[in-house]
């Protein structure tokens, strides 16, 4: 059911028992606060979650990574460098499944003027889009699966395209293997509407208002494909506005657009189009509403994403998503919580030769669960998750899941 | 299925079970505002105040710190968008210094007291509370944002839920024992509240000194807390008329 032991996970146990012994505040044990060095210039920080769960027959889990995001031990480390009031560096680093290994963050942090909260953040930057772009993971997230717009792998992909309808209608409801005629035939992982198991490489602007909250940024990749190097001479451009009109509330929107395509795939593109007019648009609003033991966040999102003409029946409009969430948590008592999820995406409707349906399969997941503090930073979450869709080969499966979370 | 979960939360939420907070729960700006007024800490209620002047025995002497804690950083919050804002850092000069064994009359019914913990700037205001049995301890958010106040120790568990600047809650300390308080929101944030079942412990003031007054006249250990752990401890004889003198050294 785990990986097996790999001389990186050997290194992940060295680097927890070293972390143990360095930390003052551990005492006996593993750390409980951040590892703070140097006066505090540099801040080291860590997250372990290990979450089990039977096979996901379905793949409704997997992600771009090809491993299912409910059967993995991920070691995180996160280290802030303070090198002057103005200029901070930040860096995060990932272990999953015991051997992939990613420089998930790594940029510069600047407030050019310390008594405004006016920022800007140039390297491998968080997200800017959405509302549980930066919270879909670990300690964030109230359930164990992720949610599905942010990790669910529709069947495109920027380096494959389908020749046209049937090819795309094909292919519904098998985003975790999908391939199509032209670009790479190559069978692979597709593209989650917005993709959380990496950053994007750009930069950002981020500002407090009063009321309200700003984040500007330029980046390389798309939403649905954040990249370290561009492979498309397009630019992300995303922006996302939050209004907290009171402690309890706050209100989000926001937007990305981006070229999506690889331009390996300019060649086979109809004279007159280029791959930079291919582009990927979203639009997302969100809230969140907390009081006493209660919190309820919503989100919707709608993505877009135009695919050249190449033959009959052409895919003459662009490919639609909509994803709709609702979750939950409740406490009931010290320790204790109680935890809801439902969502659901749909897309809009293409007709073939032989039939009109949905590009891809509508897809609906009702996640519940508990978590329990064993201390302040060791939660054990369990979750019962139900997943079906509108097509594939599976068409429905229910897993029972368990994670524990250790954090510093 | 979705309705009836959201049925379970809902019904759980009119349940309202949190134990360990007190009747009085919420409570509005008004009684904030007075419950900042009234002491910090149940030692310096009136009558211990008094009673370190005018008892004609205790113990009295100086905690000296030698190695004054690290605030605990904030974590290294890399998927935000932009630096947090700024926070204050919490005083950490000061320890607790308390009897071990109590004389039979220390454990005499009294009048259930009121303390503090003010939550400022991303800090518990003061850091160190020491109260006795019965206490209730309030909780208000003088700050700008949400806190969510919550304790897993074994001697009281409470989770105070979300609330917003101007509002408090309170917590009645039924057990001895020390108490760690945590921000659910904000990690770095954390406190102690002792909790006594004996009058006979201090707070050390910023320049360490401390007074346990009215100590009835005998042989007692002294222990010197500090930041989770009792850290030091002397024999002391109280006399039958006068103040023994003792100092604690924190290494």
């Amino acid at each position: 059911m785990f990986p097996a032991v790999s001389p990186r996970s050997r290194g992940v146990a060295v680097l927890l028992a070293w972390l143990a012994v360095a930390s003052p505040a551990s005492g006996q044990g593993l750390p409980s606060e951040p590892i703070s060095v140097a006066g505090g210039r540099l801040v080291l920080g860590g997250e372990f979650t290990g979450t089990i769960a039977p096979e996901d027959p379905g793949f409704f889990n997997y992600t771009d990574y090809e491993y299912s995001a409910l059967r993995n031990f991920r070691f995180g480390i996160s280290a802030e460098v303070k090198a002057t009031d103005r200029v901070q560096l930040l860096a995060e680093v990932r272990l999953d499944q015991g051997t992939v290994f990613e420089p998930y963050g790594l940029y510069v942090r600047i407030r050019p003027w310390p008594q405004h909260r006016f920022d800007i953040q140039a390297g491998r930057i968080p997200p800017t889009f959405g509302a549980m772009t930066r919270s879909a993971y670990g300690s964030s997230n109230l359930l164990i699966g992720q949610p599905l717009a942010y990790q669910y792998l529709l069947s495109i992909r920027p380096d494959a395209i389908p020749a046209n309808v049937d090819e795309l209608l094909r292919m519904r409801g098998r985003g975790w293997e999908s391939s199509f005629t032209v670009g790479d035939p190559t069978p692979g992982p597709g593209l989650p509407i917005v993709n959380t198991s990496r950053w994007d490489t750009g930069v950002q602007l981020h500002g407090i208002n009063g009321l309200v909250e700003w984040t500007g940024s330029a980046t390389v990749g798309s939403l649905s494909d954040p990249r370290v190097r561009e492979n498309n001479d397009g630019r992300q451009l995303a922006g996302r506005v939050v209004v907290r009109p009171s402690a309890a509330l706050s209100v989000g929107a926001s937007v990305a657009r981006s070229a999506w395509l690889d331009r390996a795939l300019d060649p086979a593109l109809p004279a007159g189009e280029s791959i930079a007019g291919m582009r990927q648009t979203a639009v997302g609003a969100d809230t969140e509403f907390s009081s006493g033991p209660f919190l309820m966040r919503a989100e919707v999102i709608r993505s877009t994403w135009t695919v050249p003409e190449l033959s009959v029946p052409i895919i003459g409009d662009p490919l639609v998503a909509m994803s709709k969430l609702l979750e939950g948590r409740y406490k009931v008592a010290p320790g204790f919580y109680l935890a809801l999820r439902g969502e659901r995406l749909d897309f809009n409707t293409l007709m073939g030769t032989q039939r009109s349906a949905p590009w891809e399969a509508a897809t609906w997941r009702i996640e519940g669960g508990a978590g329990c503090s064993i201390t302040r930073n060791i939660l054990l979450k369990g979750a019962w998750q139900r997943n079906r869709r509108d097509g594939g080969r599976v068409r429905a499966d229910t897993l029972i899941t368990a994670q524990v979370l250790y954090w510093f | 299925m979705a309705l009836a979960g959201f049925r379970v939360l809902v019904g759980l939420a009119i349940l309202g079970i949190f134990p360990g907070v007190s009747p009085e729960g919420a409570v509005g700006a008004d009684s904030h505002v007075r419950a900042k007024r009234a002491s910090l800490t149940s030692d310096a209620s009136p009558s211990r105040a008094q009673a370190r002047t005018t008892s004609p025995t205790g113990i009295r002497g100086r905690l000296d710190i030698r190695r004054i804690a690290r605030p605990v950083e904030r974590r290294p919050d890399t998927a935000a968008t932009g630096a947090p804002g700024p926070r204050d850092v919490p005083d950490l000069r000061h320890g607790v210094v308390y009897l071990d064994t109590a004389p039979r009359s220390a454990f005499d019914e009294r009048e259930p007291a009121r303390a503090v913990m003010d939550q400022l700037n991303e800090r518990f205001v003061p850091h160190v509370l020491a109260v006795m049995v019965g206490t209730v301890v309030d909780f208000p958010n003088s700050d700008r944002t949400y806190h969510n106040v919550f304790s897993l120790s074994r001697a009281q568990r409470f989770d105070l839920g979300r609330y917003a600047a101007g509002k408090s809650k309170s917590v009645r300390m039924d057990r001895p024992g020390v108490v760690r308080v945590f921000c659910d929101i904000h990690s770095h944030m954390n406190a102690f509240v002792l909790v006594f079942n004996h009058p006979y412990f201090d707070v050390s003031a910023d320049d360490g000194r401390f007074a346990l007054p009215a100590v009835p006249p005998g042989n007692y250990t002294v222990v010197g807390w500090y930041e989770g752990e009792a850290r030091v401890s002397r024999p002391v004889v109280v006399p039958a008329n006068g103040w023994a003198e003792l100092d604690l050294v924190v290494p």
